[in-house]
């Protein structure tokens, strides 16, 4: 008897639980964590030993635990998200994929939930570290809420840009590169001097960039102990980011190729 | 009693990339059950072709009903096709059976019911006994375990590209047994791209030759042999010293069209035969005109791989085991 039926419902979660036994019973999701935590211990060390001989204050090192945090485990999530198609397609094992009945947004919003996992991850694992360096300024709502909160949209912006960056990627190395090197552009102006972003036109450039703007976030409300409503609008650009790389990752789905062979 | 409809049938279709039309106005129907053979020198189109009917790449033009769904319904398509592209990956860190597990899910099958046919898949193909990683396997098995993925939904119609690629003689006898086996069994149709014609004209009730996008030849192996032309061969063995009178008898007659010596067996003679009737008849009154009794001749007919050659005009692309 043939197997006659229409597409499941369920099936971006076959996609997503497959993916996610993949990235976290294989060595690369755990390698990745493992990183990205020896990374966090080591940054968290250097910034209580700094606060204790008073190089760094106590808030602004709780700031730069949380902005790293913040961004190491965007990286994360966009590596896995990088590599989602590209690597699909690079392994051959795309075609397979593509001619079952699930549709192919339904594979793509799969790939960006299991992608997700590791931001999730991340965050688990930077929680005790900012909990405990919080607690001895008194901020530990805030930062706790902050990295939640303003990375988890800074996040989930990059995710999806990862997965649209990789859908029209014919190599998973092409997808890497230039999903790491946008993010590493995203990220540069929150390095510049702060009188670049103090006039009107850099304040707009932070707050229309989802990363500087997040991290700028961070920096208001844990360093210069700014009240929550003041900085509500630090949000927006990481949440439209949100929305509208997510909606382009799944409108790219309706195009995914294999590439090559005709 | 209403004729059931083709598993397939594909009319028109056309498939282009930007300026290029890969796919030409390609028509193929496929009854149930049948192995249909699809054919044709590298670049011909056969891999668009199945890419278009497996819904990977849009149709530019021409229609197609698929176990009973139109094209333009791509989920219905999909639910009742099997397919093992050309280049097929294997996540190496599964298991045969979990990776069987993981595509019959995505087909909406229940847990146990992936299960239980992953199980009798595996089994059928050599493959039950292994729980190792698909990373251990070798190719034959990865390209046992690729027919088991493109059997999991039990289709209507399977599509496999050049199933038997790299394989060893003794994998790709295999690959084909199991292939007729679950033709028979299931009555799935198949279509199979191949460039190993014996096997081809072995196991395809029909087959169709493509050339620069066109269907240039179809029908039987029978039907595809006489629309090419090509005639059957023979093999004469005639006493030594009798070479150059036979060649001299034969080469002004119209039975043999080509002559060759066999430097390995000294006194055999390669003979091309005319397509016209009566040429072994002719061949042989000839020999015997000349007072030549020749030792054997032996006949045989033209092969798939002859007719390939003839409607294509290439020999780059032929493999004949």
């Amino acid at each position: 008897m043939t197997t006659k039926r229409s597409e499941s419902s369920a099936g971006w979660w076959v996609i997503a639980k497959q993916e996610l036994i993949d990235l976290w019973f294989s060595s690369k999701g755990l390698s990745v964590l493992l990183g990205f935590t020896l990374l966090l211990s080591a940054l968290s060390y250097l910034a209580s030993a700094d606060a204790g001989i008073n190089l760094l204050d106590a808030r602004e090192s709780v700031g730069v635990v949380v902005q790293v945090s913040i961004a190491l485990g965007t990286l994360a999530a966009l590596v896995v998200s990088a590599d989602a198609i590209s690597g699909e397609r690079e392994r051959g094992t795309l075609e397979a994929l593509l001619v079952t009945p699930v549709a192919r947004r339904n594979i793509v919003i799969g790939k960006l939930v299991a992608a997700t996992s590791m931001w999730v991850a991340a965050l688990v694992v930077a929680l005790p570290f900012v909990a405990v360096m919080a607690d001895g300024p008194g901020v530990a709502s805030e930062a706790v809420l902050v990295l939640v909160v303003g990375g988890g949209l800074v996040a989930a912006a990059l995710t999806a840009l990862g997965l649209a960056v990789s859908s029209v990627s014919m190599s998973n190395r092409t997808s890497l590169a230039a999903s790491v090197a946008i993010l590493l552009l995203l990220a540069a102006p929150s390095q510049l001097p702060s009188i670049a972003s103090n006039g009107t036109l850099g304040a707009v450039f932070v707050k229309a960039n989802p990363v500087s703007s997040g991290l700028k976030l961070a920096n208001n409300v844990l360093v210069r102990q700014q009240p929550w409503p003041d900085n509500w609008g630090f949000l927006i650009s990481p949440l439209l980011a949100a929305i509208v790389l997510t909606a382009i990752a799944i409108a790219l789905s309706d195009r995914l190729e294999l590439g090559g062979a005709r | 009693m209403k004729a059931r409809p083709p598993a397939l049938d594909c009319v028109e279709l056309v498939v282009n990339y930007g300026t290029f039309t890969a796919v030409d106005h390609v028509s193929i129907q496929v009854e149930e059950g049948e192995i249909f053979g699809l054919l044709g020198p590298n670049g011909a189109g056969k891999t668009s072709v199945i890419r278009a009917l497996t819904t990977i790449v849009p149709a530019a033009g021409g229609t197609a009903m698929i176990g009973g769904s139109d094209l333009s319904d791509s989920v219905g398509v999909r639910s009742c096709i099997g397919v093992l592209p050309e280049s097929n990956g294997y996540p190496g860190a599964q298991t045969a059976r979990s990776y069987l597990r993981f595509h019959g899910r995505l087909f909406g099958l229940s847990q146990a019911e992936a299960d239980q046919r992953a199980d009798r898949l595996l089994a059928m193909l050599g493959l039950g006994d292994n729980y190792k990683r698909i990373a251990t396997f070798s190719r034959g098995m990865r390209q046992r375990l690729g027919l088991c993925r493109a059997l999991i939904n039990n289709p209507v119609v399977l599509f496999l590209d050049e199933p038997t690629l790299g394989l060893d003689p003794a994998g790709q006898d295999e690959i084909m047994t199991h292939l007729a086996r679950a033709a028979a069994e299931r009555q799935t149709s198949v279509v199979l791209c191949s460039h190993l014609l014996d096997e081809v004209e072995r196991v395809c009730d029909r087959v169709a030759i493509m050339d620069h996008g066109k269907i240039i030849a179809d029908g039987t192996v029978d039907d595809v042999i006489a629309v090419s032309g090509v005639a059957g061969r023979g093999r004469l063995r005639v006493p030594l010293d009798d070479i150059g009178g036979a060649v001299s008898a034969l080469q002004d007659s119209r039975a043999a069209k080509w002559l060759n010596f066999d430097n390995s067996r000294p006194g055999d003679i390669e003979i091309e035969l005319s397509p016209d009737g009566g040429a072994r008849r002719i061949i042989l009154s000839r020999l015997l005109d000349a007072g030549i009794e020749p030792r054997s001749f032996d006949l045989q007919g033209a092969r798939l791989s002859d007719a390939f050659l003839a409607l294509t005009g290439s020999e780059r692309e032929m493999v004949s085991r």
